[in-house]
């Protein structure tokens, strides 16, 4: 199993993963969106709330922010030594207290622990006008996005087969399928149609060359053909601010390392083997 | 038990029993107040 990554930066990772099944790659997909930890405000105290919106609603809003997290520091609340009562190895407070008019925004949520700090300053959270008021304390706890998905570390993350584009000596250099591909990918050259240069791994396997190419009355054939790599995948991964791309991809791999040593250690013991 | 509301034109604390109605001012339009308590909620 090979990873090769196209671009790594903090907010996004875009990497091709080879020499692995479907059902791994799904696996890595399914681990980083809901496996891997991070903070969002779970508990709501609401002292003073005379804006337009529920307190319901509010807090809803409240939740939804991304949270910058540092899991050296903050630990999940079941494995705390405080055993989930609140403390500051599991839990970050913040305090709200506005007057309008305004709009409330994220930068308004006063963290206690400063490096717990909502990842952006400009989301809005409600707008107030004169006179109305709101007092809010909350507690943001770690968790995951297999429980709600406030927690998930991701935005964007998928996969997708790793395209393969086959001309055949059929090709008569029409240009249909050039026209038609909605991503630009393909070029006229000479007397064939080839990929442009680096632009294989854009193609979306839509196949309207394909049917462009049967459409030129070329015969029952397609000249140009569409196949996906079985055991290639092309991943984006999108962070929401709160941890690094990297990390992200980190935690999720070792959490599936977690689970397979798991897995095999409860083999063994049903098999009454007695290996680690 | 009754709890105060407020009028939207003289914006007097009312006690409702029997009226909606403001008695200052005769206004049927009354706000309810806010309770005191602090409200607890899980943001879901």
């Amino acid at each position: 199993m090979e990873i090769e990554f196209a671009s790594l930066d903090d907010s996004l990772a875009r990497f091709t993963l080879s020499g692995a099944s479907t059902a791994f790659a799904n696996a890595i997909r399914r681990a980083m969106i809901g496996e891997v930890p991070t903070l969002a405000i779970e508990d709501v105290r609401i002292y003073d709330n005379t804006s337009a919106l529920f307190d319901e609603m509010l807090a809803h809003r409240l939740g939804l922010i991304p949270i910058k997290t540092d899991l050296a520091t903050y630990t999940t609340q079941d494995k705390c030594s405080c055993g989930g009562a609140g403390c500051p190895g599991c839990t970050s407070t913040y305090t709200l207290s506005v007057e309008g008019p305004k709009t409330v925004t994220s930068s308004d949520l006063i963290p206690q622990d400063p490096n717990a700090a909502p990842v952006y300053e400009n989301i809005p959270i409600v707008k107030l006008t004169k006179g109305q008021k709101l007092v809010i304390e909350a507690r943001a706890i770690l968790n995951t996005g297999r429980t709600h998905a406030k927690w998930q570390p991701t935005l964007v993350c998928g996969y997708k087969n790793y395209p393969v584009i086959t001309v055949s000596d059929a090709c008569d250099a029409c240009g249909n399928c050039v026209d038609e591909c909605p991503r630009d990918i393909l070029e006229v050259k000479g007397k064939q149609v080839v990929v442009a240069d680096g632009k294989l791994p854009e193609c979306s396997l839509c196949r309207l060359c394909e049917r462009a190419c049967l459409a030129s009355g070329i015969g029952d054939e397609p000249a140009i053909k569409i196949s996906a790599e079985k055991d290639r995948f092309i991943f984006v991964v999108e962070s929401d601010g709160s941890l690094p791309a990297k990390e992200i991809m980190n935690r999720a791999l070792t959490y599936i390392r977690e689970q397979a040593d798991e897995l095999e250690k409860q083999l063994g013991e049903l098999s009454g083997d007695d290996r680690k | 038990m009754a709890s105060t509301y407020k009028c939207a034109r003289c914006k007097q604390k009312v006690e409702i029993d029997v009226n909606v109605r403001c008695p200052y001012c005769g206004h049927r339009i009354l706000f309810k107040e806010r309770g005191a308590a602090i409200k607890e909620l899980k943001a879901r």
